[in-house]
């Protein structure tokens, strides 16, 4: 595998920063950045608790800032490359950093690793996507030219998420007779075929 | 009334039912000749359409064409127009029920891609297959999402559970529904 990490001057500034951080507290820092990863536009901590990690950690706002990130980077290079912990411990020796911090990091990546790669594959760049199905069978009794009738139909409601705008939840709803349903459950069939010819 | 001219005005009549034109007049104008004017034309016209309208308003296969033709002789109409009459009745061009009435939008085209992911941004190997599709509606309107594959085999599960549900309705004797 490729090197995941150069030393820059600012990787070699934050590998002192967390050098120094206390043994403690670091794994709980990273455990919370590895949770946020996948999540695009959110930073890991709030400003307040950015403020209060200043406090606790003995950092300038500035080194703070820089640890986060690089930890983030870490982490992200880890998943990118979907990094053998052994392969991950090495590269992060190399940087200088100390055996108590690479272990954290290690062991935070070990802990998760499956956890977060599932959901940065599942991350789309598409804005809509379906979220939820729900259907309802009718049986149609009677019609203003047609009395007596006995005729099902079938309606279904498909959710549809926009990421754009958290608000706007489509929904598309549509009805079926019994062979238009068919011919949708048809075409969904040779979708599922394509799918099976892939593995 | 000559029995072509009361042939013309029945077939004018169904084209109407039928929805396959949807002005009468036209239809009338062009029979007037001397002996009818657009008036008498338009109430015979206007009284075959309730006729005929009423007659197929029974579930299919319920109405009974000897029942029919008393009825009609009973409403004093001409013996020589009678069959002309019942058979466009039972003619019952099968039209698409859901082409009556009110009824939420149908799926009039559905177009898709499956997709595989390779590498993104984050992650140089991802292989993840999804779908787009896009919907087109009977209103017009036309829908693009991404269907992620565990919600693909949501929504084709689903429809099956429905179809399902909807061929253990029919088969059920209790309820004698006709398709």
């Amino acid at each position: 595998m490729s090197l995941m990490f150069t030393i820059t001057p600012s990787i070699k500034k934050a590998v002192v920063c967390i050098n120094e951080l206390p043994e403690s507290k670091f794994p709980l820092v990273l455990s919370r950045i590895i949770q946020k990863l996948h999540l695009k536009d959110e930073r890991p901590f709030t400003e307040d608790e950015e403020e209060k990690l200043q406090k606790t950690l003995e950092l300038q706002e500035a080194d703070l800032e820089l640890v986060i990130h690089t930890c983030e980077f870490f982490l992200h290079q880890a998943a990118y490359h979907s990094a053998k912990p052994q392969v991950l411990r090495q590269q992060l020796q190399q940087l200088q950093l100390d055996d108590n911090k690479v272990d954290a990091i290690v062991n935070t990546w070990t802990g998760d690793a499956r956890n977060v790669v599932e959901k940065l594959r599942s991350r789309t760049l598409s804005a809509k996507k379906l979220e939820d199905v729900n259907w309802r069978l009718n049986l149609q009794m009677g019609q203003r030219d047609k009395s007596k009738s006995r005729q099902p139909n079938a309606m279904l409601e498909l959710g549809i998420n926009n990421d754009n705008d958290e608000k706007d939840k489509e929904k598309i709803r549509l009805e079926f007779t019994h062979d238009q349903l068919y011919a949708f459950y048809n075409q969904l069939q040779t979708i599922q075929n394509q799918i099976d010819g892939l593995s | 009334m000559e029995k072509e001219l009361f042939r013309k005005l029945l077939s004018g009549v169904m084209e109407v039912i039928d929805g396959k034109s949807k002005e009468g007049s036209n239809i009338l104008s062009n029979l007037v000749n001397e002996t009818h004017n657009e008036e008498n034309l338009a109430i015979v016209f206007s009284g075959l359409y309730s006729l005929v309208k009423l007659a197929r308003k029974h579930p299919h296969g319920t109405l009974k064409q000897q029942i029919l033709k008393e009825d009609l002789q009973e409403l004093k109409i001409p013996a020589a127009f009678i069959p002309d009459i019942s058979a466009a009745v039972f003619s019952s061009s099968d039209i698409d029920p859901t082409e009556n009435g009110p009824s939420l939008p149908r799926l009039s085209n559905l177009q898709w891609r499956l997709d595989v992911a390779i590498s993104t941004s984050s992650l140089n190997r991802v292989l993840e297959p999804t779908i787009n599709m896009e919907m087109c509606l009977s209103n017009g309107k036309i829908h693009n999402f991404e269907v992620p594959i565990a919600k693909f085999h949501e929504l084709r599960y689903n429809v099956a559970a429905l179809l399902k549900e909807m061929e253990d309705l029919e088969t059920r004797n209790i309820l004698k529904i006709q398709v």
